[in-house]
């Protein structure tokens, strides 16, 4: 099968943020991020929830609104103007925690649905690349199906095929394996890492440690709003510098 | 066999003598004084009703009474053997299954059952169907005179229209039934596949069909100049209208869609006006409109206007846009501009001081007004607009606001113009039910899971898109139940424009009742009125049924 990596890039840095903070009303989620990410850079980000983890990557195609600082996405900055938000969300795919698959529409139409009146690919072309991805995330004989008739196993993979089928320059991850039953996890972070090995800009945010560990290129750690730590997987895993991260890692691999 | 008998027999008397009758009694007749006074009141009453009924009808009481007896003999010999038919459970189970219980369906079946026959010697056996025996000579109260609902068809059915006017009705009633069979046709399974295109014109038919009613039922005046401007100013809206859609990105830009965009207008005029001039639908006076067809028209108006004015309102009220959007006050402003500069020479030439010489300028403050408004004015005028008038509209019943259209509509026209009743009535009734139906919608709105709007957002779908396709056919689907009910209850009041004068059904009927030709017949006017009603919602709530179930494929 002929298969297209992602979408090339033009810039050193394609996500790029400065300072970012956000309140929700009197609490501060965000206390001044930054981080810069390089294309086909491969970025988990861990900490214990509340640490404001889902919220920073929810700013990124502003599906949360950030109040200070900077984020700026393949050269485009965010700003009020919603064509720039929308033509950076075509540009950032996202997978979530509980899939959103449309659930009036077969597989095939939740995938090609974006590609036909966002990107205006004609209706052959869509289903063909749709029908490419879908195979390559190993449910191609669920096309016709509707969302409720799949395990949650396949409509994360769904969810994956239909955030791949726009391609993306830039892949996030909002916990995509949390939801799910145990067995079922290994097929998604199978495909996660098929895509982290294919060149694909990642910014992930899981609590699969062993993926962690084997693809990502950068381990980011937040709490309290904060990137608190930010080290390679093996130095992060076997020699962390910081306090805080030796108490959360001493927390979730002992037991 | 004589064995067998005599084994039954002995099997029978066991039972009865181990039946515990002292519980059966404390159970049903004895366990508190006012147990027993129920029973004995019930016993008294089913009595007395079964004697005051034989007097009356002597047969159908036997025939009750023997029925309710065999049940009941049944259920006793059942319960006696311990062993149940499967009537007999039945019977137990759902009409004698205590004393109380027994007599109370027994007094049930006596008075249902006489209701029935009443009615149907009234309405069926009994009843004169010949329209030419209607006279007070003819009637009685003790059967129907059904010849009035032949005799009075024509005003049943289309009220005060001239008999000039009656083959417009039936052409128009010939189309909604071709239009109906020719759906249905291509509709079939064997056939959907191969007629998608001509399938596509029939909904496209569909959607001019009211235009097409209006012309059937209301006709096209003549008039002897073809008026190019109107046919010109139609281009440009359409234009403007596409234009704006493509920088909305809503539509891609082709030279084939702008072309006929802009040529749909002049077209339709000049048909319009063709039609008008060959004078084979003339002017039909729409006021002597009445009966079951404007009873229809403006129930089926109003249902289907509802629908896409409650959805915009509803989508207007959870607007988050703050401030006018540009491509709103631009259009709205210069397109009040350019009008209004046509009428800067006349008041030119009218002023008599330099005041009101500047006073001819006004334009130009329409369009810095409009600029200041959109740079000062920061909240959500849409969500604000939109719940004003759900609000206002809700707040007024709808017999108020039909009195409004009425008496208010002819403020809105200049002095001279004649405007025919049932349109501002229709107008006002559909905004009342729009008002309604746009809450409904709401509801559906706010159903649905945040995720499906950040799955719809981070797709890079723009928000009509959003909407278009996966916000509104889930919200739609939700609602179904409670939008046919606000259907049918748009259909039925729509009798209440009887009330402002409206000669509808209802209206017609009294109108009939009160005729001398017709002296004394109300109930079998009244009773025609209900099956009519009644057919019409039943076959409303039935469709929405089938709906759901056809609809409700792959919900979650």
């Amino acid at each position: 099968m002929k298969f297209e990596g992602p979408a090339a890039s033009f810039v050193d840095e394609i996500i790029i943020c400065e300072n970012v903070h956000k309140w929700f009303d009197e609490f501060e989620a965000l206390r001044g991020v930054d981080l810069r990410v390089k294309p086909g850079e491969v970025i988990v980000i861990l900490g214990p929830s509340g640490s404001g983890k889902s919220t920073f990557i929810r700013c990124i195609n502003r599906l949360e609104e950030h109040q200070e600082g900077r984020i700026i996405v393949d050269g485009i900055e965010l700003s009020h103007d919603i064509r720039n938000i929308q033509e950076i969300r075509r540009e950032v795919g996202m997978v979530f925690q509980q899939f959103n698959l449309f659930p009036h529409l077969t597989v095939l139409e939740n995938i090609t649905l974006a590609p036909i009146n966002v990107r205006k690919w004609t209706r052959d072309h869509a289903e063909e690349v749709a029908m490419q991805w879908l195979t390559r995330v190993g449910i191609p004989e669920q096309a016709n199906k509707y969302p409720g008739q799949l395990s949650g196993g396949q409509q994360q993979r769904v969810a994956m095929a239909r955030t791949l089928t726009m391609q993306p320059k830039v892949l996030m991850f909002d916990e995509p394996t949390s939801a799910l039953d145990p067995e079922m996890i290994k097929e998604v972070l199978d495909v996660m890492r098929d895509l982290a090995h294919s060149g694909y800009t990642i910014l992930a945010v899981t609590h699969e440690m062993g993926f962690a560990r084997e693809v990502a290129n950068r381990v980011i750690f937040m709490d309290a709003g904060k990137i608190v730590e930010e080290n390679t997987p093996d130095e992060f895993f076997n020699n962390p510098k910081e306090e805080r991260t030796k108490l959360f890692l001493s927390q979730i691999l002992h037991h | 066999m004589m064995t067998e008998i005599t084994k039954t027999t002995t099997r029978l008397q066991d039972n009865i003598r181990d039946y515990n009758w002292q519980y059966f009694l404390k159970d049903n007749i004895t366990g508190s004084w006012y147990q027993t006074a129920w029973i004995a009141i019930l016993a008294l009453v089913a009595a007395l009703f079964a004697v005051t009924q034989f007097n009356e009808a002597p047969t159908a009481t036997i025939a009750i009474l023997a029925a309710w007896g065999v049940g009941t003999i049944m259920v006793v010999v059942g319960t006696l053997f311990q062993h149940h038919t499967k009537v007999s459970r039945w019977l137990k189970n759902n009409l004698i299954s205590s004393v109380s219980n027994a007599l109370l369906s027994l007094l049930m079946m006596l008075v249902l059952g006489m209701a029935a026959r009443g009615i149907a010697l009234w309405a069926f056996i009994n009843a004169n169907f010949n329209p030419a025996e209607t006279a007070p000579e003819f009637q009685s109260q003790s059967y129907a005179t059904w010849g009035v609902i032949w005799g009075a068809r024509k005003l049943l059915m289309t009220g005060r229209m001239t008999p000039e006017d009656s083959p417009r009705v039936w052409l128009a009633l010939w189309f909604i039934l071709g239009m109906w069979a020719l759906t249905y046709i291509t509709g079939r399974p064997a056939l959907r596949d191969k007629l998608q295109r001509v399938r596509q014109g029939i909904m496209g038919l569909w959607i001019l069909s009211p235009v097409i009613l209006y012309v059937f039922l209301a006709g096209i005046a003549n008039s002897p100049v073809y008026n190019i401007g109107a046919a010109l100013t139609g281009v440009v809206i359409a234009v403007a209208i596409y234009a704006l859609f493509w920088t909305q990105k809503i539509i891609r830009f082709s030279w084939m869609n702008l072309i006929s965009a802009a040529a749909a207008w002049p077209a339709a005029y000049t048909i319009w006006w063709a039609i008008g001039r060959s004078g084979i639908l003339p002017p039909i006076n729409v006021d002597t409109w009445g009966g079951l067809m404007l009873s229809l028209i403006v129930a089926s108006s109003v249902v289907i206007l509802s629908m896409p004015i409650g959805m915009m309102l509803a989508l207007g009220r959870r607007s988050e846009v703050y401030g006018v959007p540009a491509w709103i006050t631009w259009p709205v402003a210069i397109g009040v501009s350019i009008w209004g500069f046509t009428t800067t020479p006349q008041l030119l030439a009218d002023s008599r001081s330099p005041i009101e010489q500047l006073f001819a300028f006004w334009p130009i403050a329409v369009l810095v007004l409009a600029y200041g408004f959109q740079r000062a004015f920061k909240g959500n005028v849409v969500a604000g607009a939109s719940t004003a008038f759900i609000e206002l509209i809700r707040s007024v019943p709808l017999i108020t606001l039909l009195f409004m259209g009425i008496i208010m509509a002819p403020f809105f026209f200049s002095a001279g113009t004649s405007i025919a009743k049932p349109w501002p009535v229709i107008v006002g009734y559909t905004l009342f039910s729009a008002a309604y139906t746009a809450e409904v919608i709401r509801g559906g709105l706010q159903a649905i899971p945040v995720g499906q709007y950040e799955a719809s957002d981070s797709l890079g779908l723009n928000g009509f898109q959003k909407m278009r396709f996966i916000i509104l056919p889930q919200a739609i689907r939700i609602v179904i139940p409670a939008i046919v009910g606000q259907f049918i209850g748009a259909f039925k009041s729509s009798s209440l424009v009887s009330v402002v004068g409206l000669m509808d059904l209802l209206g017609i009927i009294r109108a009939i009742v009160a005729n001398p030709q017709w002296l004394g017949l109300r109930k079998e006017l009244y009773v025609f009125l209900f099956v009519v009603y009644f057919t019409g919602s039943f076959v409303m709530s039935s469709y929405s049924r089938r709906l759901e179930v056809q609809l409700g494929v792959g919900e979650r």
